[in-house]
């Protein structure tokens, strides 16, 4: 692969300062140097040699504090204008590794979704999670299926599992085998969609060590498999009622962020996928000789590649610009945000699925190895895919577009 | 629940044997594989768990399926014989299949490079009086492989009606009564270290087309010379292993050959409807699991305080999931049949372009249903997609390769174009 990926998937970056695309270029080189060029030494047990690199990520270059307010000893990336950096960095790490980048894009999402000001309550308790000398890991506990036999509050159809009891200062939150989108067996906190008895959203930050949390068993998924996993109980965890955000707004917001980093992050490995098929095109022959990429048919399916690469990096980017425009964090523009946001996001994992589905159809057997690593891209974006979906497919976001669009008030 | 027997098939076409042993092999997969099936992917490699549940199977001691095509007199059951082979086939694949689909292709290639010894009208009672007391009397499972790709060549070989075999790198040379075989062959199932006998072709004339250089020859792995590297760590089929495989100045009986010059290419030609027909019937029964294991989730899991199922627009996606399965259940029997038709008045040989277009096109479709809707249902069961407690997504691993194998889906394309618009240069 000779040509610069910035040269091919053009992108519209003018939102990214000189000094914000260094910080991009230090990502891109750890990912170079610490991941890329050593990918065959990672095959067997990657997760935990990965764990190294990413704290050489997130201690060393500094990125567990990029999105912290200056206020609070961070980079001060806190603000909707650092969505378009902030999307640039996932890329790069995605393109390394999608579960290190899945991780800090829970991390900005988390720390983005409270508001994070410099100065409020919440901004000091999100601030002080992160300000250790060691590697954090978030965990989302999103709205998602509910069971038969149980009403739940809603968040626009999907099942709020969570419950948040407020008694004096003190929220205390409960939930049993709640399904977390990744992480839930390594989290050191949690960032919980929960209801009060009203039925009113709430976001709860919950640091992991609090009394009456309970793991289960670490679950076998599909992919990123970094990021171990498992289910989360909250028997009667009382937190400070700082720790605790109201309001649907709220959980629009975390959706809104959620969309944006997750796409970067898939668009990122998705870009290092295209290196892996650039590389199989331009020395694999076909018919007794002839290169694959001169073949019409492989062509038009190398084509396909490209292409969703492309339009979902433009989407990705686009909702990052979008954000960065927004002018507040909680005003009437929101709920326009936040239906493009879960569009786009939407649109975003289906391509880059498309895209490694596609190529792996040009790959054969050599797709499916371990030690091509284009099966771990297919792996991690299906999982994200699957996570960001969170129950039904794609129709809790036909919904979104439907109530927005077009005025639905039942669906 | 609906039954997953209640997708529909063509019934007249169905073996009067076939209720015998769907159930006989459905009691096995219950028994001896859905306990387990969650574990097989840390087994890739040792096949502890995979290996008795293949004995139980294949073996004597088992139900002893890996005789089925060797004829009655040589203590085979005689399917090789049957009328009804393809279709019988198709019904283990697909049982076998709602399982694992690994395991269902580990077993049946064994199957492979024997039908071309073993099914009406290709006997060659030598080789199957030769090689039936390795699979007729063995107390383990035994595997045969077909020892296509090559590493220079990807699905070339699969790809005789444009390059006629003229990429094949691996050589057979006469000498007095041996063949002499040299190459390097990559990724036959059954191979890393389990395949027991291989179906290898060759080429005694390097870069010819002509369908006499081609030659099948029957290679036990225990002759000297052969050698199986270690099985490949890949996205899934955990049950069935790949590996290298290398010959080295090996030397076989002249015999060993297949059957002759030209006879060879064509019965080569007759394997991949085989291969078509099996790859369908994995897909249909992961399709039925698939099946089963959404059918609980959309019933027991809500969206809107409703079940999923109860939703419109859920409803309309998981019912297109359904009729999907139905289509391609019929599809795969029909593709059967095709096979079936072979020495019938009105059916064609199956070395024949036009049973070959079809078959790829039946199994290009049947394959892009699979991918799309095992995706999709992941995507339904959302964050619990990932899981492999719901098994969906080892299928979601597992299935993607059955697409990408025996030269993948723009050879299917390429075969269905040449017959269809009688392309002269594709």
């Amino acid at each position: 692969m000779h040509k610069p990926l910035d040269g091919l998937f053009l992108s519209t970056r003018e939102h990214i300062d000189e000094e914000e695309q260094r910080i991009v270029n230090t990502v891109r080189q750890w990912a170079d140097r610490e991941i890329l060029a050593k990918r065959l030494t990672y095959l067997e047990h990657y997760e935990q040699e990965f764990a190294g690199k990413r704290g050489m990520l997130l201690m060393e270059i500094g990125l567990q504090r990029l999105a912290l307010s200056e206020e609070n000893g961070g980079f001060g990336w806190n603000s909707k204008a650092s969505a378009p950096c902030l999307a640039a960095v996932l890329m790069e790490i995605g393109r390394a590794d999608a579960a290190t980048a899945y991780m800090s894009a829970l991390q900005f999402t988390t720390i983005l979704a409270s508001g994070a000001d410099g100065t409020s309550p919440i901004d000091t308790l999100i601030s002080r999670f992160y300000s250790t000398d060691k590697p954090v890991n978030p965990a989302l506990i999103l709205p998602g299926p509910g069971s038969q036999d149980e009403q739940t509050p809603l968040f626009f159809g999907r099942s709020i599992n969570a419950r948040l009891v407020h008694e004096g200062d003190s929220a205390i939150l409960f939930g049993k085998n709640m399904r977390p989108a990744g992480c839930g067996a390594l989290a050191d906190h949690f960032c919980v969609v929960c209801a009060d008895s009203a039925g009113k959203p709430w976001i709860a930050f919950v640091p992991a060590d609090a009394q009456g949390i309970q793991r289960g068993n670490i679950l076998q998924e599909t992919g990123l498999n970094a990021c171990a996993n498992a289910d989360i109980t909250f028997q009667h965890v009382r937190l400070p009622r700082e720790a605790t955000l109201e309001g649907k707004e709220t959980v629009e917001g975390l959706y809104l962020w959620l969309n944006l980093f997750l796409g970067a992050t898939s668009v990122g490995a998705a870009m290092n996928f295209f290196e892996i098929v650039y590389d199989w095109a331009n020395t694999r022959t076909i018919k007794g000789g002839s290169l694959m990429k001169e073949n019409p048919l492989c062509a038009s399916v190398l084509a396909d590649v490209a292409e969703e690469i492309a339009i979902a990096r433009f989407l990705t980017d686009d909702l990052a610009r979008l954000i960065a425009m927004t002018a507040s964090p909680n005003g009437p523009e929101l709920q326009n945000v936040y239906t493009f946001a879960q569009i786009v996001g939407y649109r975003v994992q289906q391509g880059a699925m498309r895209a490694v589905n596609r190529g792996l159809e040009l790959m054969g057997s050599a797709g499916y190895a371990r030690e091509w690593h284009a099966e771990k891209h297919w792996r991690d974006i299906k999982t994200i895919q699957s996570y960001l979906c969170g129950v039904g497919a794609e129709v809790p976001v036909k919904m979104d577009t439907a109530r927005f669009f077009f005025d639905c008030r039942e669906i | 629940m609906k039954s997953i027997d209640d997708f529909s098939r063509p019934e007249e076409y169905i073996s009067p044997l076939d209720k015998h042993f769907r159930s006989v092999v459905r009691a096995w997969v219950d028994k001896d594989v859905m306990p387990h099936r969650r574990e097989y992917d840390e087994d890739w490699k040792e096949h502890t768990l995979i290996e008795p549940a293949f004995d139980n199977l294949m073996a004597n001691r088992g139900l002893g399926i890996q005789k089925a095509l060797f004829p009655a007199d040589l203590g085979g059951w005689g399917l090789g014989q049957s009328d009804y082979a393809f279709t019988i086939a198709c019904t283990l694949a697909e049982e076998v299949g709602r399982a694992d689909t690994a395991m269902a292709v580990a077993f049946m290639v064994t199957y492979w490079p024997l039908t071309t010894i073993l099914v009406e009208p290709h006997v060659n009672r030598r080789l199957a009086a030769e090689f039936a007391p390795m699979f007729c009397k063995s107390d383990k499972a035994v595997f045969a492989a077909l020892a296509m790709t090559e590493p220079q060549g990807g699905a070339d070989i699969e790809n005789m009606e444009l390059l006629g075999g003229k990429t094949i790198k691996t050589t057979a040379r006469l000498d007095g009564d041996e063949w002499i075989i040299n190459g390097h062959k990559l990724w036959p199932t059954n191979t890393g270290g389990v395949g027991q006998l291989f179906g290898v072709p060759c080429t005694t004339r390097p870069g010819s087309t002509d369908p006499n250089d081609f030659a099948l020859i029957f290679v036990p792995a225990d002759m000297k010379g052969v050698t199986q590297g270690g099985p490949y760590e890949k996205a899934g089929m955990a049950a069935d292993k790949n590996g290298d495989l290398w010959f080295e100045d090996v030397r076989v009986p002249n015999w060993y050959r297949a059957h002759g010059p030209g006879k060879d290419a064509q019965v080569f030609k007759e394997i991949i409807p085989w291969g078509l027909v099996g790859s369908m019937g994995f897909l249909v029964g992961a399709m039925m699991n698939l099946y089963e294991v959404l059918y609980e989730f959309v019933s027991t899991r809500t969206y809107g305080n409703r079940p999923l199922k109860e939703n419109d627009a859920i409803a309309g996606l998981i019912g297109r999931i359904a009729g999907d399965i139905e289509v391609c259940r019929i599809l795969a029997y029909e593709g059967a049949r095709i096979g079936d038709r072979r020495n019938r008045p009105y059916g064609h040989p199956l070395y024949s372009e036009e049973v070959l277009a079809k078959l790829r096109n039946l199994k290009d479709f049947v394959c892009d249903r699979a991918v799309e809707n095992f995706g999709r249902a992941m995507d339904v069961l959302g964050v619990y997609g990932p899981d492999r407690q719901y098994d969906i997504e080892k299928h979601w691993r597992d299935i993607k390769i059955i697409q990408l194998w025996m030269g993948g889906k723009q050879l299917c394309q390429m075969e269905a174009a040449r017959y269809f618009y009688n392309c002269k240069t594709l």
